[in-house]
């Protein structure tokens, strides 16, 4: 916001609110009523939300778009295959039936499979970012205002987890992981590769978000508030989660909508290697990985889920910006 | 501005998508003949076994033939070649005893190589073979090949660093298995296994304990090609063979380059089956192959080019669709066999296996392998490509699988079995597909992937875990005999390395395989389809699949590539290059 506008516009407030209560001057707003204000007004942020909302909304009652499509993600349409392994008809096989047309040789319904990966995607994506912020945040908070040997201890880890290789990691740690829980004759669950994946990212996603947090706690400890509610006896706990924690919410929120599109790219590119989700559960990285063979033969094929992958990240990514700029209004871009 | 830079981006996504919605795809079919049948012979008149070669319609002389291949040929020591692309290439430096005449269409015919015929059966029991060295036939430093040379090749065979070949001569002489243990090369250098000698320069005889009429098949692989014990290297041989062909190897750059230029000293009326028009064969590696693909359908610099891994699985498509490119093409079906391994340890009730023979949809499968450019259906354990070859169908359920056949076979039974796969993305694919598949049938299917590099090792170990896994065989020669007593003869199991992965034992079977291998090779062949036919419908240990098909391209100026019969790659042997 430029200094003209406040000016023009003071305290930021809603232009058609003045006629309506001049007389009562000064309006008492709060700094997230402020936030939710300038988030409102970015264009950007707001179409950005709502397109990340749907595609939330669709991916988490895909069970629900099921009934209504009338297709399951694992049903096949081989009879839609030619011989050549590519679906017949025009634009990948897209019909009145089969929105997104079929995937070449299994000839799944991409639609519903779409929907499908968006469920797998957005769990994966959403529970590691909540599990390496609450993480992050814990060991950021503790560091930072206690200083001294844990600082030390915990900034060293930070350091380690840092300096890891993590996709070479991860690389040794799926199939090991895999032979140790399964006997040669299992199947290995699809929910136990999932939790495996979301291991992985807490363990390496953390250290962002607790150098934020230890640093942000580093400029805020010796401010007057925590000295005054030291010097009235508050705990320790009271101090770092009742005084601390409220004045890091900001800059928390944005790393966390930050990472969620993060988490999802990172996911995808998992599957794509191998190692993350493997057929036949629906997921973009596997999709992507399998289309690549098909940028001649069916070029919708990869278009179509690429486009998907794309929005996805893109408005989670606009809208974090946008939160950002709405929290932190004095960051210039 | 920005509306502008928008409508461009839609408009040039709305592009890619029109383009693509420009073609229209149907369900063309291929052409392939899935039940192409071989016919072969065992020349019995010597005229066969002479040369010159007919001359290749259209022929000219001069010119390079580029060949591009992603990876370098691991073998160029004729005693140690034992792959595809070694194979195919041993022909243009080195001759061996005997080789086949193929018109690449399937019609083949077992000729004399550098022997003048394909081996005589001295006392008709398989035991004694002989055969006569031809004259005039040279090395590349102009010396006379003869029996001594050829018998100095066998021998080093035996020498275990020079692993990698096929072993089939060695065992035979030796009678067992641990050749390299019963006749040390090293310590004997200047003689001969036992049972090979030679008579005089001219003649060259085995002498084996049990019958072996297959030899004259054997005899065709490259490890029977001469060599000097002078010009012996060892290992050294890898990187510069001595040449008895048409070509000589006259430049290797490891990993990168080869090139093979005419042998002066190489004699066309000596040779049945080899022409040398171009005046260099040049290997390239590197490319992978869709570069290769992209390459020479580009043609240009690459019109005189064959890429050796085939048309890329995803340029089939484009390939096929475009008629400019047929010409330009080969399309053939292959002797690779692949099959729905069923271990009958395991699974011992022969109702479950003949359900799966039922329940089994082919061309689903097809479809999720490729389409009909990668793979044509096979309904026998036996590739049509074998010599005798009968088409049959002992669980005929339609190209799609008889679902209710199976599941009435099964009588109520809900078989609870793991299907073990590699995990790269391609074989879980064919996973899914076989599960959706066979589950509709009333079996419980667990797909179990398991690494990659270790799947072939662990399903060959005889107390494996798993009930099913896909497998292939690729025969060395196109006889029954190479096929069905190696995948099915129960008393060569062993605790590890087993090529009989169904693990099937049955006396009555062993001692049909006894019976026809003791039977002159000519007529074996009818024998073997029955055994076929018998072991499917007594054993069930399988469910035939399908058989690999080949698929390449070359430039505009290569003539005269063909697709062999025996193995099923591009054979080089009356290659040509327009001028």
């Amino acid at each position: 916001m430029s200094m003209l506008q406040i000016e023009t516009d003071p305290a930021g407030m809603d232009p058609t609110a003045v006629p309506v209560a001049p007389e009562r001057g000064m309006v008492g707003r709060s700094p997230g009523r402020l936030a939710w204000e300038r988030l409102r007004r970015n264009r950007t942020a707001m179409v950005s939300g709502w397109i990340m909302l749907f595609l939330v909304v669709l991916g988490v009652s895909a069970p629900l778009v099921e009934l209504l499509y009338g297709i399951g993600p694992y049903e096949q349409f081989q009879d839609r295959i030619a011989n050549n392994s590519l679906p017949l008809g025009y634009l990948g096989g897209i019909s009145g039936d089969h929105w997104f047309g079929l995937e070449p040789k299994l000839g799944r319904d991409i639609f519903i499979r779409l929907v499908y990966g968006l469920r797998t995607s957005l769990l994966i994506a959403t529970s590691a970012a909540v599990i390496t912020t609450a993480i992050g945040i814990v060991l950021g908070i503790v560091a930072g205002y206690l200083g001294g040997w844990i600082d030390a201890v915990i900034s060293w880890v930070i350091d380690f987890a840092l300096a890891l290789p993590f996709l070479i990691f991860a690389l040794a740690v799926m199939p090991t992981v895999t032979a140790r829980f399964y006997g040669p004759r299992d199947e290995i669950d699809v929910p136990f590769r999932i939790a495996v994946m979301i291991l992985l990212f807490a363990m390496f996603g953390w250290t962002g978000t607790a150098r934020l947090v230890r640093g942000q706690v580093i400029s805020l400890r010796e401010r007057e508030f925590v000295e005054a509610a030291r010097a009235s006896g508050a705990g320790l706990g009271h101090i770092l989660f009742r005084q601390l924690l409220p004045n890091l919410w900001a800059p928390i929120l944005v790393t966390f909508s930050l990472a969620v599109p993060g988490y999802i790219t990172g996911e995808a590119a998992l599957s794509f290697l191998g190692i993350g989700i493997v057929e036949p559960t629906p997921d973009f990285g596997v999709m992507i990985s399998n289309s690549l063979d098909y940028m001649d033969g069916d070029p919708m094929y990869l278009i179509i889920p690429g486009f998907v992958i794309f929005l996805l990240v893109l408005t989670f990514n606009l809208f974090g910006d946008g939160l950002r700029d709405a929290l932190d209004p004095k960051s210039s871009r | 501005m920005r509306t502008r830079a928008a409508l461009a981006a839609g408009g040039a996504l709305a592009l890619v998508v029109g383009l693509s919605a420009c073609t229209e795809n149907t369900d063309g079919n291929s052409g392939i003949d899935p039940n192409r049948q071989s016919s072969g012979v065992i020349a019995t008149d010597p005229k066969d076994s002479l040369g010159p070669a007919p001359e290749v319609p259209g022929a000219v002389k001069g010119g390079t033939l580029t060949i591009l291949r992603e990876t370098k040929i691991s073998h160029l020591d004729p005693q140690r070649i034992y792959n595809f692309v070694g194979l195919n290439t041993a022909p243009l430096f080195a001759r061996f005893l005997t080789t086949w005449k193929d018109d690449g269409k399937g019609k083949v015919t077992l000729v004399g190589d550098l022997a003048e015929t394909p081996g005589v059966n001295v006392n008709n029991d398989c035991k004694v073979w002989e055969f006569k060295i031809k004259s005039g036939v040279k090395f590349e430093d102009g010396s006379p090949i003869t029996s001594k040379e050829i018998a100095y090749g066998i021998a080093r065979s035996f020498n275990p660093d020079l692993a990698g070949g096929p072993t089939y001569i060695q065992e035979w002489l030796a009678d067992t298995a641990a050749f390299d243990t019963k006749w040390d090369f090293k310590a004997n250098k200047t003689s001969l296994p036992p049972g090979l000698t030679t008579p005089d320069d001219k003649t060259l005889r085995f002498e084996f304990a049990k019958p072996h009429c297959d030899l004259p098949f054997a005899a065709s692989l490259p490890s029977t090609a001469p060599l000097p014990p002078a010009k012996d290297t060892g290992v050294d041989l890898d990187a510069a063979p001595f040449a008895s062909g048409p070509y000589k190897l006259t430049k290797n750059t490891a990993g990168v380059e080869l090139v093979f230029e005419k042998n002066e000293h190489w004699d066309p009326a000596t040779d049945p089956v080899r022409h040398q028009y171009p005046d260099k064969f040049v290997w390239q590696f590197g490319p992978d192959a869709t570069a290769q693909t992209d390459r020479i359908i580009t043609d240009g610099a690459d019109a005189a080019t064959l890429g050796w891994n085939g048309v890329a699985t995803s340029r089939v498509a484009k390939v096929s669709a475009d008629g400019t490119l047929k010409g330009r093409t080969l399309l053939e079906p292959t002797p690779s066999a692949n099959r729905l391994t069923i271990n009958t340890q395991r699974v011992t009730d022969l109702t479950v296996r003949q359900a799966l023979n039922y329940a089994i949809d082919r061309e689903g499968l097809i479809k999720t392998l490729g389409g009909d450019y990668v793979a044509s259906p096979m309904t026998t354990l036996m590739p049509p490509s074998t010599l005798g070859f009968k088409s049959f169908d002992v669980y005929p359920a339609g190209k799609n699988g008889d679902i209710e056949k199976a599941k009435a076979t099964l009588a109520g039974k809900t078989p609870e079995l793991v299907l073990v796969i590699s995990d790269d993305s391609g074989d879980q694919e064919i996973g899914t597909q076989l599960k959706n598949n066979l589950e509709k049938a009333g079996f419980k299917i667990t797909v179990r992937t398991t690494p990659s590099d270790s799947k072939l090792d662990e399903t060959k170990k005889k107390n494996n875990q798993w009930d099913l896994y896909l497998d292939s065989w690729a025969a060395d020669w196109p006889s029954g005999a190479a096929i069905l007593p190696v995948l099915f003869d129960g008393r060569n199991i062993k605790p590890e390395g087993n090529s009989n992965t169904s693990f099937i034992n049955n006396d009555a079977i062993n001692a049909e395989f006894d019976r026809v291998l003791g039977m002159d090779p000519a007529k074996q062949a009818d024998e073997w389809a029955k055994i076929d036919e018998r072991i499917m419908k007594e054993l069930a240990p399988a469910v035939p699949l399908y058989a690999d098909v080949a698929f390449y391209i070359h430039g505009t100026k290569v003539g005269g590539l063909y697709i062999d019969s025996i193995f099923g790659y591009p054979a080089f042997t009356r290659a040509f290059v327009k001028q």
